[in-house]
């Protein structure tokens, strides 16, 4: 039974509550108890200073005559006295003989007795001592009052034990019962995720307890990988797309080339132009994966101080003389600005836009590379045609492509690269207008 | 006594076609199909070069690279893979490997790649100048000059020229200078390396002068003074 956690749960709370009262009313008990005593011994030690200045005063006969009035007195019930000759014989008190075992003079003493008076037997805590003339005298208090209490307290003890362990119980089962419901929502989503619905989510009780924020935060984990799976099923259908129109075409050259009555220079030009769709494919190919890793966030152990001035300095001059054959100048902005990042992405991101921008861009027109002046970011604008207003927020997203055509030259999965490049590096690529023109930004 | 090249790769019409590529051009192959066999054969009798693929059965490429370089081995290797990220080139190299290719790649760049392997330790001594024909680079005052024109150079084609220079007579591709130069180990869409080539060539080859930068078609460049 003990395996079932709310079984557990509950007799843990149990035990601890139990333990709890215990102690609590093991102080009362142990405090109240010293209280009681102290008392009595207090009282017992006021009536022997009177009784001892009653013998001073007036000698063993005062001390007969005060005992005898304190006896009749019907307010000292509680009250025992005795005081005895030396040879033990009764000169006052209302006990009947001096106890056995008991030799005056040896302080506090508890006793058990039989009470003549009351007919009962009592407990009663007493001083002895030993007067000059050799007469014994007793003077207690019956401690029935303090046995009374004990009692009572033990009751007490028990009834609490039993509230407690009924209320252990009650809060126990409320609690896990309260527990089991969320795991169990937590649980029934993830079986439905198993069985998959990837769309399910935790629902949220949104008062930001701890089941609500474990909650939310397996939500964003689901989120995530929805967007990747998303991400993974739009590779699946970009490759498809991408690679089964170039294949088509290279297996369909490749066809035509084995048909040997075609003239030979015809074949070969065949063989050539299946070369060529094959070098596009892999192009493409290359391209998904590195985006795909890129997303995935593989390569972050390679992230090293990064300088954008630096890194733009090399790409412009490496791209200067492809700007100068259509009259474009590469201007460099910003200064020297250090990241944490992958060195070689960021290359590849900043070629791309780069290409991008020749590409674009009008003869004779400025290109501007700046790597930031205060805060590090890598941005190119152009004086090319731009994008329009409406594909600007679409450009940004994964693996779209504005030109479904693809007439122009590369794999038009540059944009996409540039994004996921952005977004390992923790930051974003915004595109905006330049007026007129585009202006592509990394931040950091 | 030709030079002997290992090539253990698991994919026999690569093995097959590498081979043929490679007896072609004057090497003496020997090919193993698994990493035991072929750490077995790279260990023992000297080679020249060895060809590793990355992912092979029984012993993969980078832990044969690390017994290797462990007993002591320096022949020069070049790793093959066909996972194409700038990680694993990098986790390659560490783990010795003199260069890196990635599948499907052009025999040619292949053949080039392997051919500046095989020179790599004859940069020892120290050169003062490059020459080839009657162009000449001097290496101390930074400066070039044919026959009796001096060549005024921007400091990237210096490097570019130098570049070429020391590798005479051998196919440089453009991969090779993208990474040898401007350390981008990814292909540009554009052909930015064809636009430096063709701006030092204006330099360098004068209408009516012998043309020494040659392409060399579907591999990349190469300057010789030959005819």
């Amino acid at each position: 039974m003990l395996r079932n956690t709310t079984a557990r749960f509950v007799a843990f709370h149990f035990l601890l509550a139990a333990l709890s009262s215990l102690l609590v009313l093991a102080f009362v008990y142990w405090s109240t108890t010293r209280v009681i005593d102290g008392e009595v011994r207090q009282v017992v030690q006021a009536e022997i200073a009177g009784l001892s200045e009653n013998y001073t005063t007036m000698g063993i006969l005062g001390l007969v005559r005060a005992i005898d009035r304190r006896v009749r007195d019907i307010d000292q019930r509680d009250a025992i006295y005795l005081l005895t000759d030396a040879q033990g014989r009764m000169l006052a008190g209302n006990l009947s003989s001096w106890p056995p075992n008991v030799s005056p003079g040896t302080g506090w003493i508890d006793l058990d007795l039989f009470r003549a008076d009351t007919n009962k037997q009592s407990k009663l805590s007493a001083a002895t001592f030993l007067l000059p003339g050799g007469e014994r005298l007793l003077v207690g208090r019956d401690a029935q009052a303090r046995v009374a209490f004990d009692s009572t307290l033990i009751r007490a003890l028990i009834t609490a034990l039993g509230l407690t362990a009924l209320l252990a119980a009650l809060s126990g089962w409320l609690l896990s019962r309260f527990v089991n419901r969320r795991i169990g929502e937590i649980t029934d989503t993830a079986d439905e995720i198993v069985a998959g619905g990837l769309t399910r989510r935790v629902p949220l009780r949104g008062n930001g307890d701890e089941f609500d924020r474990l909650g939310s935060t397996l939500n964003a984990m689901l989120d995530r990988i929805e967007a990747l799976v998303g991400d993974m099923r739009m590779v699946t259908d970009s490759v498809a797309h991408d690679l089964r129109s170039p294949l088509t075409r290279l297996v369909s050259h490749l066809e035509s080339a084995t048909d040997e009555t075609q003239p030979n220079d015809e074949r070969a030009n065949l063989i050539q132009r299946a070369m060529a769709e094959a070098e596009g494919v892999l192009k493409a190919f290359t391209a998904l994966l590195a985006i795909a890793r890129t997303e995935a966030g593989m390569g972050r152990d390679q992230f090293a101080p990064v300088d954008l001035g630096k890194l733009l300095d090399d790409a412009a001059e490496l791209y200067a003389p492809v700007a100068d054959e259509k009259n474009i100048t590469l201007r460099r902005h910003g200064n020297g600005s250090l990241v944490n990042g992958h060195q070689q992405l960021l290359a590849q991101a900043a070629s791309n836009l780069i290409e991008n921008a020749i590409r674009h861009a009008p003869d004779g027109s400025e290109i501007v590379l700046d790597s930031g002046v205060a805060a590090p970011l890598l941005a190119i604008s152009d004086h090319g045609p731009g994008i329009s207003t409406d594909d600007l927020a679409r450009a940004v997203q994964r693996f779209v492509r504005l030109d479904p055509s693809r007439s122009g030259p590369g794999t038009g999965l540059g944009l996409s690269l540039v994004g996921a490049v952005a977004r390992m590096h923790g930051g974003a690529l915004r595109l905006s207008d330049n007026g007129p023109g585009l202006r592509a930004e990394i931040s950091f | 006594m030709s030079r002997r090249i290992l090539i253990i790769e698991d994919d026999p019409e690569t093995s097959a076609y590498l081979s043929k590529g490679l007896g072609e051009a004057g090497f003496a192959i020997e090919t193993s199909p698994n990493g035991r066999e072929g750490l077995f054969l790279a260990t023992g009798s000297g080679f020249d070069a060895i060809i590793l693929d990355r992912m092979l059965p029984e012993l993969d490429g980078l832990s044969i690279l690390k017994s290797i370089r462990a007993a002591g081995i320096a022949t020069p290797v070049m790793m093959l893979t066909a996972m194409s990220a700038v990680d694993e080139r990098v986790r390659g190299l560490k783990a010795g490997a003199d260069d890196y290719l990635i599948k499907p790649f052009s025999f040619d760049e292949l053949n080039a790649r392997i051919e500046t392997l095989l020179r790599r330790p004859a940069i020892t001594r120290e050169e003062t100048q490059l020459n080839c024909a009657d162009l000449e680079l001097d290496l101390i005052a930074r400066s070039a000059r044919r026959g009796e024109r001096m060549i005024d150079l921007l400091p990237r084609e210096y490097q570019m020229l130098e570049y070429l220079l020391r590798r005479k007579g051998r196919v440089v591709t453009r991969t090779m200078m993208l990474e040898g130069m401007w350390e981008y180990h990814f292909d540009p869409q554009t052909n930015v390396i064809d636009v430096h080539i063709s701006r030092l060539r204006k330099k360098i080859d004068p209408e009516g002068a012998f043309p020494l930068i040659r392409t060399v078609r579907g591999s990349g460049y190469m300057i010789s003074g030959d005819a």
